[in-house]
């Protein structure tokens, strides 16, 4: 008998004639954890669609335990062994966890107490710290993603597939996943998971597919890899340096002083927060969720309100100001990009340029008279040139766009409201290491032209190789500040636990 | 009957005027100790400035001018009153001012009678002295009208406004006011032929042309300016003879509160910066995270402080040098670049310190 659970033979699916993934060929063995890596538009997802039942191959062949199969729903895929685990979890925010859980498998006479214990005692065999009848939006998105793998397991999956699993995670719960990814390994269950983030792949996965331009590149064991060979394998070209370049040789030095927050109060996220922001610098912020960085920032972008009693001051620009919604902050020269673009960054049924004509109409607080829409279009098309947005056309809706590709359309946005401060939250969270390297080009070039540039990052690399000083936040407040030139992991991390 | 209001609701809620907060040391003021590694030339008695005439140190300790002498101080000048300013004009000749009241000039050193003397417009304070650029004139630094120059702690608890910016002309005798109403102005320069001039209660440090045009070069910094001078390369050294705390901020705006404590406490148990600390327990001090890991915090509350900020051309910080709460070398009031090294005046311990140029920039910039 095999132990080869699911295979792909020349996989190959096409929308409109164009491939999405192009003779792939792939396998996946009993109790492996298999990462696919690959840039936004590889064709991971489709892989991954296709063995979930989402879509259907247009040619190749599907086997699971060595029988042909062409699941048309996710459904059949789920009596299949099959589950998928999406990025934007798949809950019903309302509910309980255990109503969750049962969802689907509903009785002709439901007790509550019932599925409750049932959920209980189930939640409690695979040590899973959630409380059943916790509503799901109370949760946070670990503890999301354990109820949506535990839904896996209840539904006897064989294999689980994650799709960029620990994107919203802390360090903390992402190091948790990995210990359940790995109990579920134990329990003889195959884990395939999509990821961004090559020192996950590298450390979780025992074997790593890349996929470039819909094609298959290479498979091979993890030991066998290391970040530059993935990347090298996932974009033709050596981009080690840009993206992991460790520590600077040399710094930018500060300009003016553009922001001051001063013993900024909102409780209880930002207790009595001081820092500074200076132009022509890129001022990396790290720490731990719930260290107050987003907050802080928030309050200064006028996207959340300051403690209504000695809240504190933000200056900008020398003057005292206190913003109430975002507009005036914008027309101030505030640009503050979000960590959840899907959500807050855009509209996603509209076009990429009224998207970002959006984006420049809100530098006028009360509106312009007229419109044009030539403008709109000439605006989308000269910023989706500008930011090499990868696209049919301006007139493309953005959710067809990949997560670098709708972060570069979320950036223009703001740049397009000639900011003076531009502040990225999670500014690669989900996006591809082609684009992360673009993105971070995108944020030294605006220093360079002299912009206060303030990145919030959980990702200490990515801190480390952008920003020209490091401000460590930990319980609501700044306790730590680095020149990049002294600045390591080791020190920023006990910066920001201690 | 609306600023009334508005002060009133202010009060309230922490707003405005009313708002407790200060800057954080950070970015170029980015709290280091490298004041206390400074090497301490020796120690004086009533030291008040220092200057330079591009070859010698010279400072100015209670009636008497010293050359600083291979590391030790030669009297070279004494005078009846206490001086209070010195400065070096760039032919040589050189101004002093006496008790805060009178300005002299001298051709040098030796010269026995004054070549100008200024001693009218009620001159009460004068603190600082400093070259009016090319003109054949000085600009001067006068704190307060009302206190005297040790009283400065009273007329910070005061909130004093009445300190001014002087140009007096060597050749005409002349007295010009270029401003009036400032809060504490403690320390004089030139920049682009106006007036530069630190202005201690506002944290900042302006520019006043002749016509009286002001602008703001630095301000919001978490300490109290003082005197300024000249860097090789462009730019100045910025010392400030103690920091702000969110305490002091608060008594600041509590004038009934002040009130009494002026009239009732004995003025070293003030909550109010001092230019050392004598760590008394009778000594107030803010609730805070002073030690974390073992290290005294940059929030750590100082009652005295120490501080030279090296500035750029433009008067944007580069680097600084501290020696924080637990150190000593506090109330700085004067740094001079002369050769290689850089003179500091700490009046905290009464200390002349000096360390290397070279390497500093290198060294802490952030």
């Amino acid at each position: 008998m095999t132990d080869t659970i699911l295979s792909l033979e020349k996989a190959t699916k096409l929308y409109s004639g164009v491939p999405a993934i192009d003779g792939v060929d792939f396998d996946l063995q009993r109790g492996e954890i298999h990462a696919i890596v690959g840039e936004n538009g590889a064709g991971k997802s489709t892989l991954t669609k296709v063995m979930a039942g989402v879509v259907t191959l247009s040619s190749g062949e599907m086997k699971i335990e060595g029988n042909g199969v062409s699941p048309a729903s996710p459904l059949e895929s789920r009596h299949l062994g099959i589950a998928m685990v999406f990025q934007e979890n798949s809950l019903v925010p309302t509910m309980t966890v255990a109503q969750n859980l049962f969802l689907g498998q509903e009785r002709f006479y439901n007790r509550l107490r019932g599925i409750n214990i049932a959920a209980q005692q189930f939640l409690q065999s695979l040590n899973f710290d959630v409380s059943p009848t916790a509503t799901v939006e109370t949760l946070g998105s670990a503890k999301k993603q354990m109820v949506e793998i535990a839904r896996a397991v209840l539904n006897k999956a064989k294999v689980i597939i994650f799709d960029e699993p620990t994107a919203t995670l802390t360090p903390e719960e992402r190091n948790y996943f990995f210990a359940l990814a790995r109990d579920l390994k134990k329990r003889g269950v195959s884990i395939i998971f999509i990821s961004h983030a090559l020192e996950e792949a590298l450390t979780l996965a025992d074997r790593i597919t890349v996929l470039r331009d819909g094609k298959w590149i290479v498979t091979d064991d993890a030991k066998n890899f290391d970040q530059a060979r993935i990347v090298q394998a996932m974009v033709g070209r050596d981009l080690s340096d840009t993206l992991y370049g460790s520590t600077k040789k040399k710094v930018r030095r500060a300009g003016k002083r553009v922001l001051t927050v001063q013993n900024l109060k909102m409780a209880p996220m930002v207790r009595n927060n001081s820092l500074s922001v200076f132009s022509g610098q890129i001022t990396g912020i790290f720490g731990l969720v719930g260290a107050g960085r987003t907050e802080t920032f928030k309050v200064v972008a006028g996207v959340l309100k300051r403690d209504f009693l000695h809240g504190g001051e933000v200056i900008l620009h020398d003057k005292p100001v206190r913003y109430r919604v975002p507009a005036p902050a914008i027309k101030a020269g505030v640009a503050y990009i979000t960590e959840d673009r899907k959500v807050e960054g855009f509209f996603e049924t509209s076009s990429i340029a009224r998207n970002i004509f959006l984006g420049l109409l809100a530098k006028f607080p009360k509106g312009r008279l007229l419109l044009s829409r030539r403008e709109q279009s000439d605006t989308g098309t000269n910023w989706i040139k500008r930011l090499n947005v990868r696209t049919i056309g301006d007139e493309a809706k953005v959710i067809e766009l990949s997560g670098g590709n709708q972060q570069k359309v979320v950036i223009a946005k703001s740049l397009i409201q000639e900011p003076d401060i531009i502040i990225f939250d999670e500014p690669t969270r989900g996006v591809d290491v082609g684009a992360i390297a673009e993105i971070h080009e995108l944020i030294n070039r605006l220093a360079d032209e002299g912009k206060a540039v303030v990145v919030i990052s959980s990702y200490l690399p990515e801190i480390l190789g952008l920003s020209d000083r490091i401000l460590v936040s930990r319980q609501g407040k700044v306790v730590e500040e680095y020149s990049a030139l002294e600045a390591t992991e080791e020190k920023i991390m006990y910066a920001a636990i201690h | 009957m609306i600023g009334v209001l508005r002060t009133l609701t202010h009060s309230v809620l922490g707003r405005g005027e009313a708002t407790i907060t200060v800057p954080a040391f950070d970015g170029a003021l980015k709290p280091n100790q490298a004041l206390e590694s400074a090497q301490t030339l020796f120690q004086c008695d009533a030291p008040m400035d220092l200057a330079t005439d591009g070859t010698n140190v010279y400072l100015a300790d209670g009636k008497t001018i010293s050359r600083v002498d291979e590391g030790r101080p030669v009297v070279v000048r004494t005078f009846e009153w206490p001086i209070t300013a010195l400065a070096f004009m760039p032919d040589r000749r050189f101004a002093v001012a006496l008790d805060g009241r009178e300005v002299r000039v001298y051709a040098d050193l030796s010269a026995k009678e004054p070549s100008a003397t200024f001693n009218h417009h009620g001159m009460h304070c004068v603190n600082a002295l400093a070259p009016a650029g090319d003109d054949n004139a000085l600009y001067a630094s006068e704190g307060s009208l009302k206190s005297d120059f040790e009283d400065w702690t009273l007329d910070l608890m005061e909130r004093g406004r009445s300190g001014r910016a002087l140009r007096l002309d060597i050749e005409s005798g002349n007295v010009e006011v270029l401003a009036l109403g400032l809060h504490y102005a403690f320390g004089a320069g030139s920049m682009d032929g106006a007036a530069l001039i630190s202005e201690s209660w506002r944290h900042r440090l302006i520019s006043i042309a002749r016509d009286g045009t002001r602008k703001t070069i630095l301000t919001h910094l978490p300490v109290y300016p003082s005197r300024f001078s000249p860097a090789s390369g462009g730019g100045w050294w910025l010392t400030a003879f103690t920091a702000r705390t969110q305490l002091v901020e608060f008594v600041l705006r509590e004038p009934q509160y002040r009130k009494r404590m002026l009239a009732e406490i004995d003025r070293e148990y003030w909550i109010a910066p001092r230019l050392s600390s004598s760590n008394a327990f009778k000594e107030p001090m803010q609730g805070a995270h002073l030690k974390t890991m073992g290290v005294v915090k940059p929030w750590a509350p100082p009652r005295s402080y120490g501080l030279v900020i090296r500035l750029d051309p433009e008067g944007h910080p580069i680097f600084s040098l501290h020696s924080r709460y637990d150190g000593t070398n506090h109330g700085v009031v004067s740094a001079i670049e002369c050769g290689k090294w850089l003179y500091i005046l700490a009046k905290g311990p009464r200390r002349v310190l000096r360390m290397a140029v070279d390497g500093l920039a290198r060294e802490f910039s952030v």
